[in-house]
């Protein structure tokens, strides 16, 4: 196995010889595992770019050339036309707008409900926190499933048409009050007892002193919850039916399924229909691109609390 | 200040009480949004399952419509379609979970050869970069690699041509689909993944790699036969967790990349897109509920058989 590797002391497993580790340590060649381990993370990583790069290629070549010689990695010649057209109709800026306020308002509440329900697990009351936890960690495993929410939503709470209906079903993800309560346990005990003799009650200790301690937890469920709330198109297909409320990526879908929706989002049948799907997708994810390299950090760190609880 | 402490306790005999008091109204506050909001949009379709039982029709509601008995589940399992659609289920989930799991360990173990943290939080964060996109925006990403402009055959159709094979008119054949959608969730997921592995390997004390050093293991001897078995335990769970969904088929994926097209669904059509077509199309309420509830009594079963299992041999990672 590692005879490539190391062709000078080719050492069984089990040596002895104390000479062998110590001439191993200064300075060797990598091994044929490290060379391999290099060459594979560069080219899996460009294989996750190149995609976004044909696409944004793709959205700024003429849609005639786009038609003839298919995607190439640099467009030419060069055009504007298909983000002109979707910028000049009044529909991105709707959709824009959904999404915003899907993303704002539903990660505001999912944030606050959120950390509420962690703090009081992580409490570690006895009776309370651990039958709540419980509670948060059933819908993980069972859920009701496409119907009786459809019937919820439309029957009974009448959210038909509303990004309300976008929004509540997501506000509660198990795994990110789990990612909480796992930060929150980290909170000294001392500052506790330090709050709670200078007569603060819950509510203030949870906002004045166990809050601001949270902040990069904070912004990691944030993100969580701002990239699930801007991704998010499965409810909004179930529960919105006004075009003038698709949020973006609704919009985009109905790009894929149907060309004809194209002239929606331009004013005239001639629009460069193909080009434009590719400037969409491009206004999508735009946001989050330009937000990832800040973002990028706290999502790490998020994930790491999260496996660390196991 | 710690005799301050006792002081404080001592000599206020009656004030832990009052403070008591004031707590749980504070704790209330603060778990009731949550609680509120899963009682509603979680365990309230739960409860809704009895639809499942139910020849619903929207004038009567859940409380009014006339019970179906077992109708509905035999009008699923006598149809014809629910064979296949199981078994796509089982099949595409199981190769998925295979699949990105897979890919997770082994991007995670070749991060870990990296040298210098910058180089190493770059190339991190590049592969982390498919994870932020949403499925709709893959299946556009697809497309271009599979269907090109015009009716053209997209960029792996332009490659087959440089290399003078036959094109493929890909969304057309069922044929390689399962492995299209399972290449396609590696993508999308194995950067995810390999974050959550890196992170366990860094919880790896440094001691044991020492030793496997003066032993005189190479580094693919030292990932494969010391990294790789310490990475069980997150393993565990994220299988427990995936096994749990395992009747769930891929919905937001599978939908947003194939879509209405029928000629894909022979290979394709899992018990999510099926129910929301059934849905759609059919408005059969009862039928559709009462494959939500098999897949939910299924998958619940199957994560506690899992978690029984897992505890057996590994107790300290068992999550229940």
């Amino acid at each position: 196995m590692n005879t490539i590797a190391e062709p000078v002391h080719a050492t069984p497993l089990n040596s002895t010889d104390p000479a062998v580790p110590a001439r191993r340590r200064p300075r060797q060649r990598p091994e044929a595992f490290t060379i391999a381990s290099y060459v594979g993370v560069v080219a899996f990583g460009l294989i996750c770019l190149i995609p976004f790069w044909m696409v944004i290629a793709g959205s700024l070549t003429d849609e005639s050339v786009l038609a003839q010689r298919g995607y190439s990695f640099w467009p030419s010649p060069f055009s504007l036309d298909a983000y002109q057209t979707i910028f000049a109709g009044s529909r991105v800026w709707l959709s824009y707008g959904a999404t915003l306020f899907i993303t704002v308002v539903g990660t505001t509440i999912a944030v606050a409900s959120t950390s509420g329900i962690a703090w009081v697990i992580a409490r570690g009351l006895p009776w309370v926190s651990r039958p709540l936890a419980v509670f948060a960690y059933i819908p993980m495993l069972f859920t009701g499933g496409l119907v009786p929410m459809y019937i919820l939503i439309t029957q009974i709470l009448q959210l038909r048409d509303s990004w309300f209906a976008v929004i509540l079903p997501l506000v509660i993800a198990p795994f990110l009050v789990f990612v909480q309560v796992s930060f929150f346990r980290g909170t000294p005990p001392e500052i506790l007892d330090a709050a709670r003799i200078d007569g603060a009650g819950e509510l203030r200790t949870f906002f004045h002193v166990v809050l601001p301690l949270s902040k990069p937890v904070i912004a990691v469920v944030a993100l969580f919850y701002a990239v699930t709330f801007w991704n998010e198109w499965f409810h909004a297909l179930l529960f919105i039916s006004d075009p003038n409320k698709y949020p973006l990526q609704l919009v985009l879908q109905n790009l894929i399924t149907s060309v004809a929706n194209a002239a929606d989002l331009g004013t005239t049948i001639s629009a460069p229909v193909y080009q434009m799907r590719l400037a969409m997708t491009v206004i999508t994810i735009g946001p989050i691109l330009a937000a990832y390299p800040f973002a990028q950090r706290y999502f790490v760190k998020g994930l790491t609390l999260g496996a660390s609880k196991g | 200040m710690s005799t301050d402490l006792k002081a404080a306790t001592e000599s206020a005999p009656a004030a832990p009480r009052g403070i008591r008091q004031k707590r749980d109204y504070g704790l209330v506050i603060l778990a009731a949004p949550a609680v509120i909001l899963l009682l509603v949009f979680a365990y309230g379709p739960m409860a809704g399952l009895v639809v499942a039982f139910q020849d619903f029709n929207v004038a009567d509601g859940v409380f009014g419509s006339p019970w179906a008995g077992l109708e509905n589940f035999e009008f699923f399992f006598t149809s014809g379609n629910a064979s296949r659609i199981l078994w796509n289920t089982l099949f595409l989930n199981i190769l998925f979970l295979a699949a990105t799991l897979g890919a997770g360990v082994l991007l995670a173990l070749m991060l870990n050869e990296i040298r210098g943290r910058v180089t190493k939080r770059f190339w991190q964060s590049v592969i982390f970069v498919p994870y932020f996109v949403s499925p709709i925006v893959v299946s556009i990403f697809l497309q271009a690699f599979l269907a090109g402009p015009g009716g053209r055959g997209g960029l792996v159709n332009d490659f087959f041509n440089v290399l003078s094979l036959p094109e493929l008119s890909w969304y057309t054949d069922p044929g390689p689909w399962p492995w299209i959608l399972t290449v396609v969730k590696v993508w999308h997921l194995g950067g995810y993944m390999s974050v959550i592995f890196l992170a366990a390997i860094t919880a790896v004390p440094e001691e044991v790699y020492e030793a496997g050093v003066i032993d005189g293991a190479s580094r693919a001897q030292m990932a494969f036969r010391i990294t790789v078995p310490l990475l069980k335990p997150t393993a565990a769970i994220l299988l427990v967790l995936g096994i749990g969904r395992i009747f769930y088929g891929d919905f937001a994926t599978i939908y947003a990349i194939v879509g209405d097209n029928g000629t894909l669904f022979e290979t394709t059509d899992v018990i999510d897109t099926y129910v929301f077509r059934a849905l759609r199309t059919q408005g059969d309420f009862g039928t559709t509920a009462a494959i939500g509830l098999f897949q939910s009594v299924v998958g619940f079963v199957l994560v506690v058989i899992a978690t029984l299992v897992q505890r057996k041999y590994a107790r300290e990672t068992a999550i229940l």
